[in-house]
């Protein structure tokens, strides 16, 4: 069964001059375990969706979708209260920028253990609080923090960006989520933490039957960890896919310029020489193309392009693209030909 | 948090270096003789005067007069009033507390109307609500404090005759002076008529505490409600929405401290305002403090008054900064302490 289920969710924002659709009509659907990857540009508004799901965007954005449902539940029937109420409740995000993410003024201990609700706590009232730090305890143990005293007795700005990550996820496991979403969480750490943060979350999909939506502009190293795969151009839904079918047979001219822009699968290339790039960079939210938006940049665009193309479904193999790549190896050889003719 | 306070108290002697420099060569600017002018003695005989020259050493240079002025005000001789003739730090020490008590009581009814109502026009922006308190604090700030003073006194004294409005006290009651501070006087004394004195001094310091406390109050109404707005911006007030708090948790628990802090800064710079107005409403309610006691020596030229009391007022505005600068250190954990790793 779906645990979530969206279908074209636009959002768009009020600028002084006129509405801006900053992300047009993503459809996203997780299923129960899955891990599934969220990829695009920055900018791509992978951040503005998942804010969108978890109802935390603030007023100046205008959300609306044809179908929202939370486990069955349709959503769009519910008042916004009782939405968040719900959603809060199985859905846990970690965000960008922990740092910023933190009250600076309260105690790290504090603003975990209010994250911890009531109904998780067994003892009287009395026995709560001793309860609760423990919890709180155990939560530091979890994300890897060893030095828990000194962790639950700092203030946000006398940790490192990277402890302050691994609280953000405490934060966001306290509430035992069914579905977590993590936003680039680990933008601010070197190699060695990511790794652990990954390897942590991938252990809480496997072991807790945690779904888990993350996101990140690294499609390189997601596809060590995810089952599936959508990716977002623009604010405009590209492809969606197991990992294996976005990796390996991209469907969309977008995610095989990015799958060629990854160092891995460039194995063949000599040294030093160019890697595969789409010419141009991603627009501007004021000066969006219409239809297709990745149009201007695209090797294989035509006149129709300037129409937004339809999803169409290969296989739970979903792409949106007028032209994919699908008729085998020859027709994707000519596609890079272009491209790199693009470029010259 | 030793070195903040160090650095707290090397500010302090500084600007007080800077404020006795400021009042020594107001001396030198004011017309007349400048020992006069140090002294206020003006009916000082010719052998006085010789004493006097030798003590502020006149005959010497300006810095070892200096250095003889400033011994005077450490020894708290700051001369004699020229209207009076009686020494001018026996009538501060009369006087300022009257003057603190005042502008304290002020201060606080501004802070308790103004930083609530700023922050309800923040949590309602954009609303009726948020207009509203908007439109009163621009009324508020627009009306001049000596006017209000007056139709203050006209409407709730007169008028109305609730409040009294004149003086800090009835003149029924007679309290010892301890500390000049009425309350805490009234308090201390063993009169069997304590509490009607209390309330009686009561009544009387409400109509020029909220007089004053007018002008502040819509300052903080503004300077709260950005806070609050600003706050609630923050991506940390998101993140709280999302582990599943509800409004009033949000508020109570993270915005409220962070608004704050940004106010409390501000709140020692608006008591230098407060105090100008505190003068003024003085002169109106015949306050018996150092306000209007300056005012009065501004007109009799008194010029040995009028030098010691800016040096006291100042002196007096610059112990509330510091405070202030406290209470920021206390509430803000981002100006104390040393970070460390974990």
């Amino acid at each position: 069964m779906n645990l979530l289920d969206i279908r074209n969710l636009s959002i768009e924002l009020d600028t002084p001059s006129g509405r801006v659709l900053a992300v047009d009509k993503v459809s996203l659907s997780i299923k129960e375990g899955e891990f599934r990857g969220l990829v695009g540009e920055s900018g791509s508004g992978k951040s503005l969706l998942a804010q969108a799901i978890i109802g935390v965007l603030e007023d100046k954005w205008h959300v609306h979708a044809d179908r929202f449902h939370w486990r069955g539940i349709d959503l769009l029937r519910l008042t916004i209260d009782e939405r968040r109420a719900l959603l809060c409740r199985d859905i846990a995000m970690i965000f960008q920028e922990p740092m910023s993410c933190l009250d600076p003024t309260t105690l790290i201990g504090e603003q975990l253990s209010e994250a911890i609700d009531t109904s998780q706590l067994s003892g009287y009232f009395w026995q709560r609080k001793k309860q609760r730090k423990e919890a709180v305890i155990k939560l530091l143990h979890k994300v890897g923090i060893k030095k828990h005293s000194l962790c639950i007795n700092s203030y946000p700005h006398q940790l490192t960006e990277a402890i302050c990550q691994r609280v953000m996820i405490a934060i966001a496991l306290a509430g035992r989520p069914i579905l977590l979403i993590a936003d680039e969480p680990t933008a601010a750490m070197e190699s060695t933490n990511q790794g652990q943060i990954f390897r942590l979350l991938a252990n809480l999909n496997q072991l807790k039957n945690m779904s888990i939506l993350l996101i990140s502009h690294d499609l390189e190293n997601l596809t060590h960890w995810t089952n599936t795969i959508t990716v977002m151009y623009s604010g405009q839904f590209v492809e969606s896919g197991s990992t294996e079918q976005i990796f390996n047979k991209p469907m969309h001219p977008y995610t095989r310029a990015l799958v060629d822009s990854s160092t891995k699968a460039n194995l063949q290339l000599p040294s030093k020489s160019r890697l595969m790039t789409l010419p141009g960079s991603i627009p501007l939210l004021q000066h969006l193309p219409i239809g297709c938006r990745l149009g201007p940049r695209c090797p294989r665009a035509q006149k129709t392009c300037v129409a937004a193309p339809k999803v169409s479904n290969f296989h739970g193999h979903k792409v949106s693209c007028h032209f994919p790549l699908i008729r085998g190896n020859r027709k994707k050889d000519s596609v890079k030909h272009k491209a790199v003719k693009g470029i010259n | 948090m030793l070195t903040f306070t160090l650095r707290r108290l090397s500010l302090f002697l500084f600007t007080m270096l800077v404020l006795t420099l400021i009042s020594f060569s107001l001396s030198f600017l004011f017309p007349g003789d400048t020992v006069i002018n140090h002294s206020g003695q003006i009916n000082a005989t010719a052998t006085e005067l010789a004493q006097l020259n030798e003590a502020y050493q006149m005959d010497k240079s300006i810095f070892t007069q200096y250095r003889a002025y400033l011994t005077h005000i450490l020894n708290g001789d700051l001369g004699q009033s020229m209207a009076s003739q009686s020494p001018i730090s026996n009538e501060v020490i009369e006087l300022l507390p009257a003057t603190i008590e005042l502008s304290l009581v002020a201060l606080l009814i501004a802070m308790l109307i103004g930083i609530p109502l700023g922050f309800i026009a923040a949590i309602n922006h954009n609303k009726a609500s948020d207009n509203a308190i908007l439109s009163l604090a621009m009324l508020g700030y627009s009306i001049p404090v000596f006017w209000l003073g007056l139709l203050a006194i006209l409407f709730f004294s007169i008028g109305l005759g609730w409040l009294p409005s004149a003086g800090n006290i009835s003149l029924l009651f007679e309290i010892e002076f301890v500390t000049g501070i009425q309350f805490i006087d009234i308090l201390l004394s063993d009169s069997p008529y304590k509490w009607q004195a209390f309330s009686n001094a009561s009544a009387h310091i409400v109509l020029p505490a909220c007089v004053i406390a007018l002008a502040p109050a819509t300052i903080f109404i503004r300077l709260s409600r950005a806070a609050m707005i600003e706050v609630l911006a923050a991506s940390y007030i998101r993140a709280a929405r999302s582990k599943g708090l509800n409004f009033k948790q949000i508020i109570f628990r993270h915005a409220i401290r962070n608004a704050l802090i940004k106010i409390i800064r501000h709140v020692g710079l608006q008591f230098a305002n407060l105090v100008t107005l505190a003068m003024v409403t003085e002169v109106i309610f015949s306050w018996p403090g150092i306000g209007r006691w300056l005012i009065e020596s501004i007109s009799q030229r008194d010029y040995t008054a009028i030098q010691s009391g800016l040096l006291v007022l100042s002196c007096f505005i610059f112990i509330i900064h510091i405070l202030t600068d406290f209470i920021y250190a206390a509430l803000n954990p981002l100006a104390r302490g040393n970070s460390h790793g974990s």
